[in-house]
C-alpha cells in the first residue's frame, strides 16, 4: 500500500466558518508524516476525519483502504489506528494511576490481563514511566503525561498513529525525548505510519514527509528538503512563512533592541524565599530573584514544575508559604489594590469571559481598572487599534483562533498601562507567524514603555529573546543568565543544548529514561496479540468503562460521602418531618356565657392533644389580629345563653368558629377535629338531657395497611422512591458529560467501544452506589421508624434494582444531550424534582390527580415504583401484585438506554 | 466605597450579560415560572377534592342510593360501584382511598331498630387524605341517614355552628399551593443558578483572572447574587401577577410592595446559601449531590407543606433556626393572604436576613481557599 490515507475534494465546516475547503491530499505510508501551519488552519479537523473521530460532511476519505464514511469500516479501523487528540494528557483520567490509564486503555481493545500486563510492562520500560506505576496521572509532569498518553495509544499495536500537535506545553527535553522515542518505536515497528499535526518548525525538520496547510487549504507537500528548496529558505520556519500568501511574508523577524539599564534603580520584581506548598506536596521550593525594572525576563521549565503558581504568588493570587516578594520596594498584600493596578497578567488558559463579546471584555476591564470615564473610550480604541483586533470587536471570544484570542488577552493585561506584566505560557500552542508578531509587541512595551515582562515559555527561540532567563524544574530555580551566558558556561552551540544538559544533570536521579529503552523497545513487538472472541472483547470494553467509572468514583471521596450521607439525612429529616398528623392547633375561645356548658365544651377542646388552648379573646378585633399574626388557627365564640338554650330546647343556639384558611390542609383537619368534638358534645348534652342518644347506625372506619394511622409509615416508603430518583440521576448525570469537558470523551470515539458498552459500563458503578443506599435507608426504616415490613423483601429488592437503573438511566439521558455539567446538574434537578414531588403519590395519591397531571406522573418511573415500596411494606405484596410495575420498570431502563445512545454520537460534528 | 459600588455595578451587568446569551436557562426559568407553576399548583395538592370513592351495595334500598348519591363532587369524586369480593384488591391496587361498604339489609334493619354498621374502609397509606377524607365521609353518611329516616330534623341539631374560613373562605388549595410552588421554583432556581455560576468561573479560571484586578471577593459574590436576584425576582413577581392573580384566579388580599421587598431578602439568603454550598465543593458532581438533598429539605420542611407545629420538636427549632424557606413561608401566608403589614412580619425578615448575612461572611471568609 502506497499511501495511508487519502483525501479527495474533502470539505468541513462548523456552523458558519469553513475549516477545510476541498483538500485532496494523499498520505505516504510506512513513514513519519507532517501536518505544519498556523493556528486554525484546519489540521485537527483533518486528523479527526483520518483517525474517524469528527463526522464526515463532504468528500472522500481513505485510510488504511478503508472507506471512513462507512461505519462497519470505521469499527474494523478503529482497532488500526491510534488517535492522540490536543492538549497535554487531556485523553487521560487524572485520578488513575499511570498503570490503572494504560489498563484501562488495553481492555478498550479487549486485551486478555496477561497481554494487557505485558504490554504495559514493556511500555513502561520503553518510555521511562516504569519506576512511577502508581502515582496518579495528574500528579505527572507535562513531559511524563505525554509519555503516557503515547503509550496508551500504542498500547494495541497500531498500524497508523495520528498525533495532534504533541510537544505543545512541553520542556525541551521531554520534546528531545519525546521524538527519540519514537523514532526508535518506528525502527522497530517499520510498518506503522505517523501522522503528526504540530506548530514547532524545528521539529518538523525531522519529518519524512511535510503538508503545509494555511486557511483550510494544503499549500504546499513534499520533504523538508525539498520545502527549502523550493522556497530557497535556509529553514523550515523561514520556507513557511515565505510560502504564506500575501503580507504576512514581509514582516518575519523580531529583533530585540538593546536594554538602557538604570543604575541603583529599585528592582521592579524582587523574590526572596518564596515557597508554597500544598498538603504535603511542595510546588515551590524558596525561590529568589530580582528583576529590574523594564527588563523581559524569561521564565523557563516543565510543566508542573511551579512556574504559575510562582506567577500566581507575585500576583498576590496566591499566598506563599513561606518567603516575600515585592513591587518597586514594597510587599505584595494579597488586599493591596495599588499593586492590582501596576500588574497586568495573563494566565495560561483564556480566562475572559467567553460570554461577552470581545469589545465588551474589553470595556469590562477598562472599567475595573478604573480608568476614567473621558479616557476610557480612547483607550479601548486605542487597543484595538494596537493588538489588530478591529475585525473582531463583535466576536465572541470562542470563536476566535488561539493566536487572536492570545492576543485579545494581552490587549486585556495591558488595558491599564501596568508597569509589570506577568505572562504565563502566552504563546503555547500559538503558530510562528503570531507568536512573532506578539513579541513584538512584548518587545515595544519593554524598551518604549519601560514595562517589566516576567513571562514563561516553552519556546527556545522565545528564551533567546529575553534579557536574562531562569530555568526552574521541580519547583527550583536551577539557573538564571542571560541566554549568551548560559551557553557560554555550558560550553554548548545553542540554549536548547544548554537547557537539555542542566535538565539532564537534575532529573538523572529520578529517571533516566533514553538510556537503555531499544532492547525494550524491541521487546514489544514479541507480545503475541491473543484476540479474544466478540463477545468476550464487548463485555471486556464494558467492564473496562465499569472498572474506571467506579475507580474515580471512589477516588472521589466526597462525592461518594454525599452519594451515601445525603439519602440518610434525607430520609431521617422526611421521617420525622413530614407529619400530618395535625397537632396542637392553636386556640382560643370566647366565652361570652360563662354557664357550665360553655365551660365543657372548652374544655373538650383542650383536652385533646390536637388543640392547644391560647388565652382567650374579647372581641373580633382582637381575633382578627392575632388570626393574622399566624398565632390562631382556631377561634370560637360562645354566645350569650348558650347553656341555656341547650338545656331549653326551643332555641338553637349558634356558635362562631373562624379557621385560619391559608394554610387548607391544616384548615381542613381543624373542621375534622371540630366536627367531631361537636358531635361529641352533642351526645353529651342530649344523654344529660334523656333524649335517645345513639340511633341504631354506626359507621366504623377502618384504617387499612396503616392501623396506627402513622406519618412516617406512609411516607418512608414513598421517601425511598424520591430519593432512589433524585440522588442516582444526579450522579450519573454528570458521567457522560463530565468526559465531554475534559476531553477524554475523545478515548470513546477514537477506540472500538460501542455505545451501548459505554453507556452501561458507566452507568453500573451508580447502581452499585445506589443499591447501598437502598439497603442503607431499608435499615433505617427497620430500626429507627421501626417500620412493620409485610411483603415479600426480594420482591421489593428486585424492583428496587430496576428502579436505581432506570433513575441513572434519567441521569445518563440529559448527560448525553447536555454539553456542559452545569447544564446537565442543573436539567436533571428541575426535570426530577416537580414530577417526583407532586405527581408521584409521595403526598398526593395518583389515583386522585387529575387525567393530564397523572399521565404525566406515570412518564416517570416514580410513579410505578412508589405503588411497589408502599405495598411491600404495608400491603403485604409479593411478586404477583408488582408484576407490572416490574415490566414497566423495565422498559423504563430500555427506553432510558435507547435515548441516551441515539443522543450519544460516536463521532463529533 | 463608591468604586466598590460601581465595580459591583459593572459585575453584575456582566452576569446579567452572560445570562442572556443562555438560552437554555432562559427557556428553562420562564417554563419554570408559568407553566410549572400552574400545573403543580392545580394538579397535586392536600386538598381533599375529587378523592377517589368506591361503594359495595349490598342492600340495594332506596336507602343506600341515597347514600350513594349523597357521596358528591367537589369533595369526593363520583363513587364507583363495585362487587364486594373485588373490593379489597381494588384497594390493595390503591384504585380506591375510600371504599364505603353497606351491609345487607342495612334499611331493612335500620327501620326494624336492629343496630347496623357502615364500613369505611380507609387506604391509610395515603396519610395526607385518609383521615381527613374519613371524617368529612362519616358526616356526610350520617346527615344522609338523618335526613332520610326523620325528613327535615337534621338541621334540628342541638347546636348550630358557623364555620368561617379566614383568608381562603372556600379552602381552595390552589390559593395556598401556587404561592408555595413560587417558593419552591425561587428555591430551585436561585440555589442553582449562583453555586453553578461560581464552580463555572473556578473551572473556567475567570475568577483568578478578576482577582488580579483591584476587585474585591465581595463585590465578586455581591455582583452574582444581585445579577441573578434580579431576575429571579422580576419573573416571580411577574409570575405572581400574570399566572397565579391572572390565569389561576388567586385573589392576593395583601401589599405587593411589601412581598416583593420579603422577597428580594429571600431571594439574597438562597443565592449566598447557594454560594457557600459551591464553596464546600469542588465541581458539578460534588455540587450536584450536595444541592438536592438542601433543596429537597427546603421545599418539604418549609411549613409549605405539612404544619411546622406537627414537626417534633428538635426538628421544628432546627428548621427555624437554618431554613430561610420556613420563615418565607410563613411570611408568605401572612402577607399574601392575612393582609398583614411590615410591623407583622418583621421577625421573618430580620430571620431570614440574619441567615443570608451568616452564609455571605461564610462564603467571603472561604474565598481565597476556594482558590488554591
Amino acid at each position: 500500500m502506497e499511501f495511508v490515507a487519502q483525501l479527495k475534494n474533502v470539505s468541513h465546516g462548523y456552523k458558519a466558518t469553513a475549516a477545510l475547503s476541498d483538500v485532496s491530499l494523499d498520505i505516504p505510508a510506512g513513514q513519519m508524516a507532517g501536518l505544519i501551519g498556523p493556528d486554525g488552519v484546519g489540521k485537527s479537523t483533518l486528523l479527526g476525519l483520518v483517525s474517524g473521530v469528527r463526522k464526515l460532511q463532504h468528500g472522500d476519505v481513505t485510510v488504511l483502504g478503508h472507506d471512513m464514511s462507512n461505519r462497519r469500516a470505521r469499527g474494523a479501523l478503529g482497532a488500526r489506528i491510534a488517535y492522540m487528540p490536543q492538549g497535554l494528557g487531556r485523553n487521560l483520567y487524572p485520578t488513575l494511576s499511570v498503570r490503572e490509564n494504560l489498563d484501562f486503555f488495553g481492555r478498550l481493545f479487549g486485551q486478555k490481563s496477561r497481554e494487557r500486563a505485558a504490554r504495559i510492562d514493556m511500555l513502561l520500560d520503553a518510555t521511562g514511566l516504569a519506576p512511577f506505576p502508581d502515582r496518579p496521572a495528574g500528579k505527572l509532569s507535562g513531559g511524563m503525561k505525554q509519555k503516557l498518553s503515547l503509550c496508551s495509544a500504542l498500547i494495541h499495536d497500531p498500524d497508523l498513529l495520528i498525533l495532534d500537535e504533541p510537544t505543545t506545553g512541553v520542556d525541551p527535553l521531554s520534546r528531545r525525548q519525546f521524538w527519540d522515542l519514537i523514532d526508535r518505536i518506528r525502527e522497530n515497528l517499520s510498518d506503522m505510519s505517523v501522522l503528526v499535526a504540530t506548530a514547532y518548525m524545528e521539529e518538523a525538520e525531522r519529518f519524512d514527509w511535510l503538508a503545509a496547510m494555511n486557511d483550510g487549504a494544503v499549500i504546499a507537500t513534499g520533504t523538508p528538503a525539498k520545502l527549502r528548496a523550493d522556497t530557497d529558505s535556509t529553514t523550515l520556519e523561514e520556507a513557511f512563512v515565505k510560502l504564506l500568501p500575501g503580507s504576512a511574508a514581509q514582516d518575519a523577524g523580531v529583533t530585540l533592541r538593546p536594554r538602557v539599564a538604570q543604575d541603583n534603580a529599585v528592582p521592579a520584581i524582587e523574590a526572596s524565599g518564596l515557597t508554597k506548598t500544598f498538603g504535603t506536596f511542595t510546588a515551590v521550593d524558596n525561590v529568589s530573584f530580582n528583576i529590574p525594572e523594564g527588563e523581559i525576563f524569561g521564565f523557563l521549565g516543565s510543566n508542573g514544575c511551579g512556574k504559575s503558581t510562582t506567577m500566581k504568588m507575585l500576583t498576590g493570587l496566591l499566598t506563599p508559604s513561606a518567603g516575600e516578594s515585592k513591587l518597586f520596594g514594597k510587599p505584595l498584600r494579597a488586599g493591596d489594590m495599588q499593586a492590582r493596578q501596576d500588574i497586568g497578567y495573563m494566565s495560561q488558559s483564556f480566562s475572559l469571559y467567553g460570554e461577552l463579546t470581545v469589545r465588551q471584555n474589553l470595556d469590562l476591564h477598562a472599567k475595573l481598572y478604573d480608568i476614567p470615564a473621558d479616557r476610557r473610550a480612547a483607550r479601548v480604541a486605542e487597543v484595538i487599534a494596537e493588538f489588530d483586533l478591529d475585525d473582531v470587536t463583535a466576536a465572541m471570544p470562542a470563536s476566535l483562533p488561539l493566536g487572536i484570542r492570545q492576543r485579545l488577552q494581552l490587549a486585556v493585561a495591558v488595558i491599564h498601562q501596568p508597569r509589570i506584566l506577568i505572562l504565563d505560557e502566552p504563546t503555547s500552542g500559538v503558530d510562528p507567524v503570531a507568536r512573532d508578531s506578539f513579541w513584538r509587541k512584548l518587545i515595544s512595551l519593554s524598551r518604549d514603555g519601560g514595562v517589566t515582562i516576567f513571562i514563561s515559555t516553552h519556546f527556545m527561540n522565545e528564551a533567546e529573546r529575553c534579557d536574562r532567563i531562569s530555568l526552574m524544574h521541580a519547583g527550583r530555580v536551577l539557573e538564571v543568565g542571560s541566554p549568551s551566558e548560559i551557553v557560554e558556561h555550558h560550553g554548548v552551540a545553542t540554549l536548547e543544548d544548554a537547557f537539555v544538559q542542566r535538565l539532564e544533570a537534575a532529573a538523572a536521579p529520578e529517571a533516566d529514561s533514553t538510556k537503555d529503552v531499544l532492547p525494550a523497545a524491541r521487546r514489544e513487538i514479541t507480545v503475541v496479540a491473543d484476540p479474544q472472541g466478540p463477545l468476550r472483547a464487548s463485555a471486556t470494553r464494558l467492564w473496562a468503562q465499569t472498572w474506571r467509572e467506579g475507580l474515580e468514583l471512589a477516588r472521589d471521596p466526597i462525592r461518594m460521602f454525599f452519594a451515601l450521607a445525603g439519602p440518610m439525612l434525607l430520609m431521617i429529616t422526611m421521617g420525622f418531618g413530614i407529619s400530618f398528623d395535625v397537632n396542637k392547633l392553636s386556640f382560643a375561645a370566647n366565652d361570652q356565657d360563662h354557664s357550665p356548658e360553655s365551660r365543657r365544651l372548652i374544655e373538650g377542646f383542650s383536652s385533646i392533644p390536637q388543640f392547644d388552648e391560647q388565652p382567650g379573646f374579647t372581641t373580633v378585633d382582637e381575633m382578627n389580629d392575632r388570626m393574622g399574626r399566624g398565632e390562631l388557627t382556631i377561634a370560637l365564640e360562645i354566645p350569650d345563653g348558650f347553656g341555656r338554650a341547650l338545656h331549653q330546647g326551643t332555641t338553637v343556639p349558634e356558635l362562631s368558629l373562624w379557621i385560619d384558611g391559608s394554610m387548607p390542609f391544616r384548615a381542613e383537619t381543624a373542621r375534622g377535629y371540630t366536627l367531631g368534638l361537636l358531635s361529641w358534645f352533642s351526645d353529651l348534652i342530649k344523654s344529660e338531657n334523656g333524649q335517645s342518644t345513639t340511633s341504631s347506625v354506626s359507621i366504623e372506619t377502618r384504617f387499612m395497611f396503616n392501623q396506627a394511622f402513622k406519618s412516617a409509615y406512609a411516607m418512608v416508603p414513598s421517601m425511598l422512591m424520591l430519593i432512589l430518583l433524585l440522588i442516582p440521576a444526579i450522579m450519573s448525570t454528570i458521567s457522560v458529560v463530565r468526559e465531554k469537558e475534559t476531553g477524554t470523551i475523545a478515548n470513546f470515539r477514537s477506540t472500538p467501544v460501542r455505545r451501548v458498552e459505554f453507556l452501561v459500563g458507566k452507568q453500573l458503578p451508580y447502581i452499585a452506589v445506589a443499591t447501598v443506599s437502598f439497603w442503607m435507608m431499608m435499615a433505617l426504616g427497620h430500626w429507627l421508624f421501626e417500620l412493620p415490613f409485610t411483603g415479600s423483601l426480594p420482591a421489593l429488592t428486585l424492583a428496587a434494582l430496576l428502579y436505581v437503573t432506570a433513575t441513572t438511566g434519567i441521569g445518563q439521558v440529559v448527560s448525553a444531550f447536555t454539553r456542559t455539567q452545569v447544564a446537565a446538574v442543573f436539567a436533571t434537578a428541575v426535570i426530577s424534582i416537580i414530577p417526583t414531588v407532586n405527581f408521584s403519590g409521595l403526598i398526593t395519591p395518583v389515583s386522585t390527580l387529575g387525567p393530564s397531571a397523572r399521565a404525566f406522573g406515570l412518564s416517570f418511573p416514580g410513579a410505578w415504583f412508589q405503588p411497589v415500596s408502599v405495598g411491600v411494606y404495608l400491603k403485604g405484596f409479593g411478586f404477583g401484585d408488582i408484576a407490572p410495575n416490574l415490566a414497566m420498570l423495565a422498559l423504563f431502563c430500555l427506553a432510558y438506554l435507547l435515548l441516551a445512545a441515539l443522543a450519544l454520537r460516536k463521532q463529533e460534528a | 466605597m463608591l468604586r466598590s459600588l460601581l465595580n459591583t455595578l459593572r459585575l453584575t451587568i456582566k452576569e446579567l450579560r452572560a445570562l442572556r446569551g443562555d438560552k437554555v436557562m432562559i427557556v428553562l426559568i420562564v417554563y419554570i415560572f408559568s407553566l410549572a407553576v400552574w400545573m403543580v399548583s392545580m394538579a397535586a395538592s392536600t386538598e381533599v377534592n375529587d378523592l377517589s370513592v368506591a361503594v359495595v351495595d349490598e342492600d340495594h334500598s332506596p336507602l343506600s342510593a341515597r347514600l350513594i348519591d349523597s357521596i358528591q363532587e367537589p369533595l369526593f369524586a363520583p363513587p364507583a360501584l363495585i362487587p364486594p369480593e373485588t373490593a379489597e384488591q381494588a384497594q390493595i391496587d390503591g384504585d380506591y382511598v375510600i371504599v364505603v361498604s353497606i351491609p345487607p339489609n342495612f334499611e331493612h334493619d335500620l327501620r326494624a331498630g336492629h343496630t347496623t354498621t357502615l364500613l369505611l374502609s380507609v387506604d391509610a397509606t395515603a396519610v395526607a387524605f385518609a383521615g381527613t377524607g374519613a371524617t368529612y365521609m362519616t358526616y356526610l353518611l350520617s346527615q344522609a341517614i338523618t335526613d332520610y329516616l326523620q325528613p327535615g330534623t337534621a338541621d334540628s341539631s342541638l347546636v348550630d355552628v358557623v364555620f368561617r374560613n379566614r383568608f381562603n373562605p372556600n379552602l381552595r388549595a390552589a390559593w395556598f399551593s401556587s404561592v408555595m410552588q413560587l417558593m419552591n421554583n425561587v428555591t430551585i432556581l436561585m440555589l442553582i443558578l449562583s453555586g453553578s455560576s461560581m464552580i463555572r468561573e473556578r473551572e473556567h479560571g475567570t475568577i483568578e483572572h478578576v482577582l488580579v484586578m483591584p476587585v474585591r471577593p465581595h463585590e465578586i459574590v455581591l455582583s452574582k447574587i444581585l445579577a441573578m436576584g434580579l431576575v429571579i425576582l422580576i419573573s416571580s413577581v411577574a409570575s405572581l401577577i400574570l399566572v397565579v392573580q391572572g390565569a389561576m384566579g388567586v385573589p392576593v388580599a395583601g401589599s405587593l410592595g411589601l412581598y416583593v421587598f420579603g422577597t428580594a431578602i429571600y431571594v439574597v439568603a438562597i443565592g449566598s446559601l447557594g454560594l457557600m454550598l459551591a464553596s464546600f465543593t469542588h465541581n458539578m458532581g460534588q455540587f450536584g449531590l450536595l444541592v438536592l438533598p438542601v433543596i429537597v429539605i427546603l421545599l418539604l420542611l418549609s411549613g409549605g407543606l405539612t404544619p411546622l407545629e406537627s414537626m417534633p420538636d428538635w426538628l421544628r427549632y432546627v428548621m427555624l433556626w437554618i431554613n430561610p424557606s420556613a420563615h418565607f413561608a410563613s411570611f408568605a401566608q401572612s402577607v399574601l393572604y392575612r393582609g398583614s403589614g411590615l410591623a407583622l412580619v418583621y421577625p421573618e425578615l430580620l430571620a431570614i436576613a440574619a441567615m443570608a448575612l451568616v452564609s455571605l461572611t461564610m462564603v467571603l471568609s472561604r474565598f481565597r481557599k476556594i482558590l488554591s
